[in-house]
């Protein structure tokens, strides 16, 4: 995925509840909310704890790095944002620290990409606002 | 006070499924108005006899398709309900519809859904309108719609139970085969474990064959009170038992999947129904499984207890899952023989339960079919419906 093109792919809005989390991945480091009623962590960034439905959040930074749950190649574009980085891989990452998420596998050739691969956070500029969390083979 | 045997159906209708580019001078409406007529026609009640209406629009019309189908039939439903959470929401729509029967709220609801397939590729994934933790945390990243939400299913599973390709293949080969069969099916030429394999790879490790073709259709059904249905035309199907289970958001690929992807809340919505049945797996004559993609059936397969987890694969490729065989699995040739009307597709495995059940099957008939399952999946695998269908009360 370049990330340097002119942007026409779907991108992320920043909401009240999720800026904390954008303006940790502007400065490239990846947060997650931690509840300070419950004492637990969520991902993604809600406007409430889920366990426990307090809205007393603060940031807490993790370390980016898991292995690939699944993980699937996409080689035909259904959003025209997409189509110079066909074939790509869309993937399912579990993260050490318990969470799941979805990112694309970058600077990874797409046929060394398999289930349990190590990986790590790698943080992917697109705009003056925007940072998205890639991941790459750790 | 449970749902079970309180009501029954008595009568579905279908309209012909279409391809996309065949389907000029057919409308959403009009569709559903047939399905609609020829479903009160197979009950053989008055349409004024109506006083519940459930019914499911196309995909890009809203919540208020049941009011805006009412005043088209000039309708005055007491009950109207307009599920909208992908393939379980006709299985859905069932229970409410039986609750409110059994509530008084009404007698006989009339279920419809159903749509016009526009030709061409889908609209882009990812709409503006898409819930915001989809938007921002799973559509940057470029997802394939459903196609990449059930690739990361099969992925997974093969990678859990290492299981090959043939199962996956042989399901396609069963639809086809039992769709060859059935006048209502758009894919109809038999296939291969090998023309399967050898079919374009769309969204690894998914190939075209497992993926249902989108397609024009509706159909409907009559859902009325035991006491009415004793004096109905077609010998009534009863509703025995009925659960909905879910695990997260329609399209969120993971986030509250724990610990694996390859886990369903089938077996929560399954279990539910089986046990306001009072019947077991062992009951069961014939299964009509949601199969929007090979790896829905496999896993269902496994939730409702055919087979242990992990081994649904060597099921499908190790036994006759077709009619005359030990254990006929859609045998109307599901979506990936009939293909995909948007709508309709949720209602499809309960009404061919139903004409499986009311002895209508012609040559696919599953001798002396008693109870039936059929099942309802929405999203990529997060919303589960169930039901247990008897021509007979346990
Ligand atoms: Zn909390």
């Amino acid at each position: 995925m370049s990330a340097d093109t002119p942007c026409a792919k779907p991108l992320p809005q920043i909401l009240p509840e999720t800026a904390g989390f954008w303006e940790a991945a502007r400065r490239h480091r990846f947060v997650v909310q931690r509840c300070t009623g419950c004492g637990r962590r969520q991902y993604f960034p809600r406007a409430v704890c889920h366990h426990c439905l307090s809205e007393a959040l603060a940031w807490e930074e993790v370390s980016g790095r898991g292995v690939i749950h699944s993980f699937t190649i996409i080689r035909q574009v259904q959003h025209a944002g997409f189509s110079s980085d066909v074939p790509y891989v869309y993937a399912v990452i579990d993260l050490d620290e318990g969470f799941r998420m979805i990112a694309n596998i970058i600077r990874t050739p797409p046929e060394c990409v398999r289930v349990g691969l190590a990986v790590k956070v790698a943080f992917a500029d697109v705009t003056p606002e925007l940072t998205l969390l890639q991941f790459e083979s750790a | 006070m449970s749902l079970k045997g309180r009501s029954a159906i008595i009568g579905f209708g279908e309209t012909t499924f279409a391809k996309g580019r065949q389907s000029g001078g057919r409308s959403h409406l009009k569709e559903q108005c047939t399905a609609a007529r020829l479903a009160i026609q197979d009950a053989g009640i008055a349409k004024d006899e109506i006083d519940g209406l459930v019914a499911i629009g196309p995909l890009d019309h809203g919540s208020s398709w049941s009011m805006d189908l009412a005043e088209y039939l000039q309708l005055r439903p007491t009950f109207l309900d307009t599920p909208y959470f992908g393939g379980a929401a006709g299985n859905a729509g069932i229970l409410h519809a039986a609750a409110a029967i059994q509530a008084g709220l009404c007698r006989t609801v009339l279920l419809v859904g159903g749509s016009v397939s526009q030709p061409g590729p889908p609209a882009p994934y990812g709409v503006e309108d898409s819930v915001s933790f989809e938007r921002d945390f799973d559509t940057p990243f470029g997802p394939m719609g459903d196609n990449s939400a059930y690739a990361l299913i099969k992925r997974r599973y093969q990678h859990e139970f290492g299981a090959g390709e043939e199962g996956f293949a042989q399901v396609v080969v069963n639809a086809r085969r039992h769709a060859g069969r059935f006048d209502n099916a758009l894919l109809r030429a038999p296939v291969t474990v090998d023309d399967v394999l050898h079919s374009r790879l769309i969204c690894d490790p998914l190939r075209m064959f497992e993926i249902v073709m989108p397609c024009t259709g509706a159909v409907a059904l009559v859902l009325t009170s035991a006491e009415r249905a004793r004096d109905a035309r077609q010998k009534p199907v009863y509703l025995l038992g009925g659960g909905q289970a879910i695990d997260r958001g329609m399209w969120t690929p993971a986030y509250g999947r724990d610990p694996s992807l390859t886990t369903s809340p089938i077996r929560r919505s399954a279990s539910a129904a089986f046990a306001m049945a009072g019947v077991t797996i062992a009951d069961i004559d014939c299964l009509q499984l949601y199969d929007c993609y090979t790896i829905t059936v496999i896993i269902a397969l496994e939730d409702v207890g055919c087979c242990a987890k992990g081994e649904g694969a060597a099921l499908v490729a190790g036994t006759d899952l077709t009619v005359g065989g030990d254990l006929p699995v859609n045998t109307d040739g599901g979506q990936l023989g009939r293909g995909q009307p948007y709508g309709a597709c949720h209602f499809m495995p309960v009404i061919e339960t139903a004409r499986q059940l009311m002895g209508r099957a012609g040559p696919l008939q599953v001798a002396g079919a008693r109870f039936g399952l059929a099942h309802g999946n929405g999203g990529a695998m997060a919303n589960q419906c169930t039901l247990i269908l008897g021509n007979e009360i346990p």
